[in-house]
């Protein structure tokens, strides 16, 4: 396969399942402003919606106060911002039409038709109501994707490719959801299980939609270094980076395999795999939840930086 | 490398148990030198086979069965991609202090003759981490190294003056002298794929770990006069044989039993590990 034709792929999936992320973190956020200010939030949830996207400075140009028009419309539709909503689904249809023969019909017609919708509803007006539909349109299409790629596609290194890059993705999603959250999920001095943690917590869950998934793990009151557990090392939870970096593994290992020949990208991410795998929770508190993170954070993007220079460039 | 291992541990009882309880410590985990690709173990009957997790960060499977069980064979498949560290094992599950390894156990306690013998193989050497390979080399060339089916282990100080012993009882007699000379070590159990330059080697194996300020653990295979390589895929870790065999079990019933093992770990070839 060439090289061109294995980015293009990886990259149709990542910015998929980003479009995905985002529209979680507005859906969770707004869930968050509607509680009654006698909760008593700090009033900065749109603030750390815009920084668990990522895109804290381009939006400091972009606009100066951080209010749920200013944010939603910036993740969004707004053309300046290279991840907002919009901004993906187009990078996500132009890369996809550049391999247009390497996917199949399903997997395109997923896109395609998703773009055209996106022009609807970039030309209305939203209230409240249609954007949360807007955002279940969002989710809808990343699910349609997915599904398609999983049913219809050859396993073979296209395949392998694609799903790197949801996996690459997802587990830079989920660190950031954790990294921003991380003061949130810190023992604080004041009114610990009081209900305004309670809600922050479960938006914490919401937003990567393991809510249920955490009642159903641990039988219990929702807690802090829980969460982390289930949203870090618990390979069971589908989005938690342990899990992630299993299917990076696998998949990496697949190409290797398939290739005849295996580098730094099966390296590392193995290793990554075997500290996730060895680590416990108590001892991540331990040494800092925040700099486990930012360490990940990183990890993850070096990651991706040898898959590029292994086998997309 | 790539190491297959196919294990399978049988047993035949003279009279139907009427039930079994085994603990397996039968499975790898990652560290910086080895990837598990992949990993099985399926008992030949049915019964309950639960996973967890020891004091040592062991993976530990109980596999619970009732009977009447006349035989019974636990069979392990596995692929494990391993790299060459020169013995440092990174990466791993540290969950206790490396100070708990200079316990003494009833396998691994020293005698008159093994202390005078670890301190004479250090005599001469300057650094922790070249006495511990002086004791090494010593160990190797003063055991001779046998092979395991139909033996079991008598301890360190038992093996010593015997002058010849399996390899767990290598590691042990390693073990007692490192620890006697204020080292932290522990008790591997693992595999080894066949290479020209081991003696022991083609199956089941044990080697010692010694943590070293400042390189952490390493591991030290005696039996065979060398640090472990990329041939050597490590299992579980404990204070000694009894703390990290591979099988241990209890059963009622079932009069005499007959044991058969069967071990095999190759280099599965064909891929280069380097790019």
């Amino acid at each position: 396969m060439l090289s061109r034709t294995a980015d293009s792929l990886y990259w149709v999936s990542r910015y998929v399942e980003r479009a995905e992320y985002l529209a979680r973190i507005l859906d969770a956020t707004s869930r968050l402003t509607n509680l009654p200010s006698d909760y008593g939030g700090a009033g900065t949830e749109w603030q750390s919606a815009v920084s668990t996207a990522g895109c804290e400075d381009e939006f400091a140009a972009a606009y100066g106060e951080a209010n749920e028009r200013n944010v939603c419309e910036f993740l969004t539709f707004h053309p300046d911002n290279p991840s907002s909503i919009r901004n993906c689904l187009a990078q996500a249809r132009s890369n996809a039409r550049a391999v247009r023969t390497a996917l199949t019909s399903e997997m395109w017609d997923a896109l395609n038709g998703a773009w055209l919708e996106l022009q609807r509803f970039e030309k209305k007006r939203m209230d409240r109501e249609e954007f949360a539909r807007f955002l279940d349109w969002v989710k809808n299409v990343s699910l349609v994707f997915d599904g398609s790629a999983y049913r219809t596609m050859l396993r073979d290194d296209g395949y392998w490719f694609s799903r790197l890059g949801v996996y690459i993705e997802r587990a830079d999603n989920t660190a950031r959801i954790l990294d921003v959250k991380y003061h949130v999920l810190l023992p604080a001095n004041e009114q610990v299980g009081g209900s305004l943690d309670y809600f922050q917590w479960t938006t914490v869950l919401r937003e990567v939609s393991a809510l249920t998934a955490y009642h159903w793990v641990y039988r219990e009151a929702v807690k802090p270094i829980l969460i982390a557990d289930l949203l870090i090392l618990n390979r069971r939870m589908p989005r938690s980076l342990a899990a992630c970096y299993e299917s990076i593994s696998r998949f990496l290992d697949a190409l290797g395999d398939a290739y005849g020949r295996q580098g730094p990208a099966q390296r590392h991410a193995r290793k990554t795999l075997a500290t996730l795998n060895n680590t416990r929770i108590e001892s991540i508190f331990q040494h800092g939840l925040h700099e486990f993170i930012e360490d990940f954070i990183i990890d993850n993007s070096g990651l991706s930086n040898t898959i590029f220079e292994q086998y997309l460039q | 490398m790539r190491i297959r291992i196919s294990h399978t541990i049988g047993y035949d009882y003279a009279e139907p148990a009427r039930h079994i309880t085994q603990i397996l410590r039968l499975t790898p985990r990652d560290h910086d030198g080895q990837h598990v690709m992949s990993w099985r173990i399926e008992p030949s009957i049915d019964g309950r086979l639960r996973a967890g997790q020891d004091a040592h960060g062991n993976i530990v499977h109980s596999f619970y069965a009732d009977g009447p069980i006349s035989a019974l064979a636990i069979r392990v498949e596995g692929l494990v991609e391993t790299i060459d560290l020169a013995g440092a094992v990174r990466g791993g599950p540290e969950r206790v202090p490396c100070e708990v390894y200079r316990r003494d156990t009833l396998l691994t306690a020293p005698d008159d003759a093994l202390r005078a013998f670890a301190e004479e193989a250090a005599a001469g050497a300057g650094t922790p981490l070249s006495r511990m390979h002086a004791l090494m080399a010593a160990t190797a060339g003063r055991m001779s190294c046998r092979d395991a089916s139909g033996r079991s282990g008598v301890g360190a100080a038992a093996a010593f003056a015997a002058g010849e012993a399996i390899a767990q009882d290598i590691a042990h007699v390693f073990m007692a002298c490192a620890r006697h000379l204020g080292q932290p070590a522990r008790y591997v159990s693992g595999y080894v794929a066949p290479s020209g330059g081991l003696a022991a080697g083609g199956g089941a194996h044990a080697w010692a770990e010694v943590h070293l300020d400042g390189y952490g653990w390493i591991g030290f295979d005696s039996a065979n006069g060398l640090c472990p390589v990329d041939t050597h895929v490590r299992v579980a870790a404990g204070l000694d044989y009894a703390d990290a065999a591979p099988i241990r079990g209890a059963r009622q019933g079932g009069g005499s039993e007959h044991l058969s093992v069967l071990v095999a770990a190759r280099e599965a070839g064909g891929r280069q590990p380097a790019q």
